[in-house]
């Protein structure tokens, strides 16, 4: 089939639990590539989506530093339907618990004031991506579809993709509706 | 209600029948038509607060609250159109927003089919796959662990208010409200003090009636769904009030015990009866021990039962003594055990008072909350039989009128209109291990002052002790008929040993068989003889002091019945299965009538206790 939807994926500030739950469709990702094509992914050789762009991007993790935001700026600008894949992405997640501290504190706190740490520095590397208040995907940049979960189950991640891949924006209900 | 006349209103296009004064939430539910709601509890008085329950109404400018607006004639109402669905996910979405929801923090989260949270349901139910509005999370939402059985996390909390209101309707004791208004409106205690120092009595009702996870229960958190759990209708066997439980169990363990909402308590425990019963034992008792040596050995049941009966056949005497928290069944078998084997009457209960019950037509606990003149003559319901104190409270935010006559303070003097002081002209026994018999007098003129205050009433409830001189009770005797009596008896069953003729008393004997349960002694002295056997389920100073202590089921183990102080008689059901070490009391009294060769028939130990 010449016209597959192209797929990309990333991920930001997650865990890689989701992309696990991706991978947990089993055989299924044989029937899922008859119907997708997928180019970059975080667990594949080409890491970065291809500038021609592709139609359909997933990202997981929350947005949490300067890195993160380039990613999910550029993800946003090479997909044509955005999906943020997981409770990380889609409500901020785990990382939004330092948000009640200043970044500033908590670097503060982790490279220097902990217990266990002599002479310790916030590392200040120009290279190194810089420290934001964990935010939501869609606080960042415009989301179509949102699969909630943490992780969404592979179940709901392979109902999504077939949705997608048929040219429908899935509507998640019952059993696939799940963020607990 | 049902006297008030029919009303026709419309909801989704289907006539329907209502009483007039009922909401129009109320009319759907009755109707079967579902209106989803979450400040909304059937308990509690409705206040409108969470927008979740707007219906659309003909000829009302905007969407209303279902839940507060009353039907009337040729109501035309719509429960189910975009304008009502629009609004009820935008308020869902608000609701999200305004704390940090994380429902995968938070205990009562779960999936659509298992969530114990009515807002994460909602969510599930209106599709809810992202949030509109992204809540603030630079805010720390306080979490209140001041308490010592249950924590409010603010942060889960969604504002609805149902617990100020079981503070307010359900358990009359006013401590919780709310504090500041809009976004920065908090559920606070008295004046914004820790909930641990306030005026919270950890009655657990507010924890009962939470929609969200922002109220938890230390000890059953994390420990199952509502679809994991075992739910048993059961009594508690905390004290006489004989309040009607739920028993949360989940692999023969006790997760948690909630209010029954259909008994007379209505919901309401006291902090023992929700909380203290739940703690671990871990010092229970799963073997029989004799005392060799001077120090206590587990043994076997043979070997235990063997000395008993030997040392039962040698003394003089046997005098028995028993809880007042064991079924009737349990205190008849130990009765009839005595009287048939041992051939002893001195038989007596561990503790308890029972007042005379024979001063007029008796009260029920419903008739308390529905009084308009409540007299406490001699007792302190508000110590000693808690949620019936919180009854009496409830009547008096009713209106009903206060006469207190006591030789004590108690909680509730304060709201009194008369309060009158009993004196005591008790016979003081001279010996230390003779109880005290204590006795309270109201002179003439109190007994007038009393009745002149009772006699506007409609339905006056008088909550009466024991320990009152017979003039006393004579007096009350003599009140006009519409009064109603409740006896204020302490220990759980005590009015079920009254009825099989054992009350609390001094007995005396050279040994003592202890008849303890998981009652703990109260760090009373224990009576001496010179051998003494203790059944019970933990260790205490008594089974550290006895000479022989079998093993005996705890309240969650036992089955029978209990009489409570309205003199109703209340099946109490095992919860848990006892360890397989652990034997019925009837079957150990068998065995042991067996070593002392004589036959006691297992049927013959219930015969007393009264119709199954």
């Amino acid at each position: 089939m010449p016209n597959k939807p192209t797929v990309a994926s990333d991920w930001l500030a997650g865990c890689a639990g989701c992309h696990m739950s991706l991978l947990d469709i089993d055989e299924r990702i044989v029937t899922l590539l008859e119907q997708v094509s997928l180019h970059a992914t975080p667990i594949t050789d080409l890491k970065h989506p291809p500038e021609s762009g592709v139609d359909v991007g997933i990202l997981e993790g929350c947005v949490n530093n300067s890195t993160g935001e380039h990613v999910a700026r550029q993800m946003r600008a090479r997909c044509k339907v955005l999906v943020a894949l997981g409770d990380c992405a889609v409500f901020g997640g785990v990382p939004t618990l330092r948000n009640g501290v200043s970044c500033r504190e908590a670097l503060r706190r982790a490279y220097i004031e902990t217990e266990s740490t002599a002479e310790g520095r916030v590392p200040n590397d120009p290279e190194l991506a810089v420290m934001q208040d964990a935010r939501a995907l869609d606080q960042v940049v415009p989301v179509d579809v949102h699969l909630p979960g943490c992780p969404p189950s592979a179940d709901t991640i392979f109902f999504a993709l077939t949705e997608l891949a048929a040219g429908r924006k899935p509507a998640l209900t019952g059993k696939h509706l799940d963020w607990h | 209600m049902n006297d008030l006349p029919l009303v026709n209103i419309t909801i989704n296009g289907r006539p329907v029948q209502a009483r007039a004064g009922q909401t129009v939430f109320e009319a759907a539910a009755a109707a079967g038509i579902h209106i989803p709601a979450l400040c909304y509890h059937p308990r509690l008085k409705p206040e409108g607060a969470c927008r979740i329950c707007l219906v659309e109404i003909e000829k009302q400018r905007s969407l209303q609250p279902s839940c507060t607006f009353p039907v009337a004639e040729g109501m035309v109402v719509r429960t189910d159109t975009p304008a009502v669905i629009t609004s009820r996910k935008a308020s869902l979405h608000m609701i999200f927003s305004e704390r940090t929801h994380y429902c995968m923090f938070c205990p009562a989260s779960g999936t659509g089919e298992t969530t114990d949270c009515e807002l994460q349901k909602l969510g599930y139910e209106h599709g809810l796959d992202c949030w509109t509005y992204a809540p603030n999370y630079k805010k720390q939402w306080p979490v209140d662990a001041s308490r010592e059985f249950f924590v409010m996390d603010h942060g889960r909390c969604i504002l609805c208010r149902r617990c100020v209101r079981a503070c307010e309707d359900i358990a009359a004791n006013h401590t919780l409200g709310l504090n500041q208004r809009g976004a920065r409106a908090m559920i606070s205690a008295d004046d914004d003090v820790p909930f641990g120092e306030s005026t919270c009595v950890s009655c657990g009702t507010c924890l009962q009636v939470c929609p969200t996870g922002a109220l938890h229960d230390r000890q059953s958190v994390y420990l199952g769904h509502e679809s994991q759990i075992k739910r048993t209708p059961a009594t508690c066997v905390g004290c006489a009030v004989g309040c009607g439980i739920h028993a949360i169990t989940r692999d023969n363990h006790l997760l948690r015990v909630e209010g029954d909402w259909d008994a007379p308590n209505g919901g309401l425990l006291c902090s023992a009866g929700r909380f203290e019963v739940v703690e671990p034992k871990p010092a229970r008792i799963l073997q029989p021990q004799v005392r060799r040596d001077g120090r206590l050995v587990e043994t076997s049941w043979d070997d235990a039962l063997a000395l008993i009966g030997t040392r039962f056949s040698e003394a003089h005497l046997v005098a028995g003594v028993a809880s007042p928290r064991l079924t009737s069944e349990s205190l008849a078998a130990f009765e009839c055990f005595f009287h048939d084997v041992l051939e002893s009457s001195e038989i007596a209960l561990l503790s308890g008072e029972v007042p005379p019950l024979d001063l007029g037509t008796m009260a029920s606990l419903r008739d308390v909350a529905n009084a308009d003149c409540i007299a406490v003559i001699g007792g302190n319901p508000l110590q000693n039989q808690k949620v019936l104190g919180h009854l009496v409270r409830r009547a008096l935010d009713n209106g009903a009128r206060l006469i207190i006559v006591n030789d004590e303070t108690t909680g509730i003097d304060d709201w009194a209109e008369l309060q009158l002081e009993l004196e005591d002209i008790s016979f003081h026994a001279a010996s230390p291990f003779e109880r005290l018999k204590t006795t309270y007098h109201l002179r003439v003129s109190g007994m007038l002052e009393l009745k002149k205050a009772i006699a506007p009433a409609q339905r006056p409830v008088l909550l009466y002790g024991s320990g009152l001189s017979s003039s006393v009770y004579a007096a009350l005797r003599t009140l006009p008929t519409q009064a109603r009596f409740l006896p204020l008896v302490k220990g759980a069953n005590a009015v079920g040993a009254a009825r099989l003729g054992i009350e609390a008393r001094p007995v005396r004997g050279d040994a003592l068989y202890v008849l303890l349960g998981d009652d703990p002694s109260h760090g009373q002295p224990l009576p001496q003889s010179d051998f003494t056997v203790i059944h019970a389920a933990v260790r205490s100073a008594w089974t550290d002091a006895a000479d022989v202590v079998l093993p005996s089921p705890t309240w969650a183990e036992q089955r029978g019945h209990v009489v409570n102080l309205e003199g109703r008689r209340l099946p109490v059901v095992p919860l848990l299965q006892a360890p397989a070490s652990v034997p019925a009391y009837g079957q150990t009294f068998v065995k042991l009538a067996e070593r002392m060769g004589q036959t006691l028939l297992p049927e013959s130990l219930v015969h007393l206790a009264g119709p199954e």
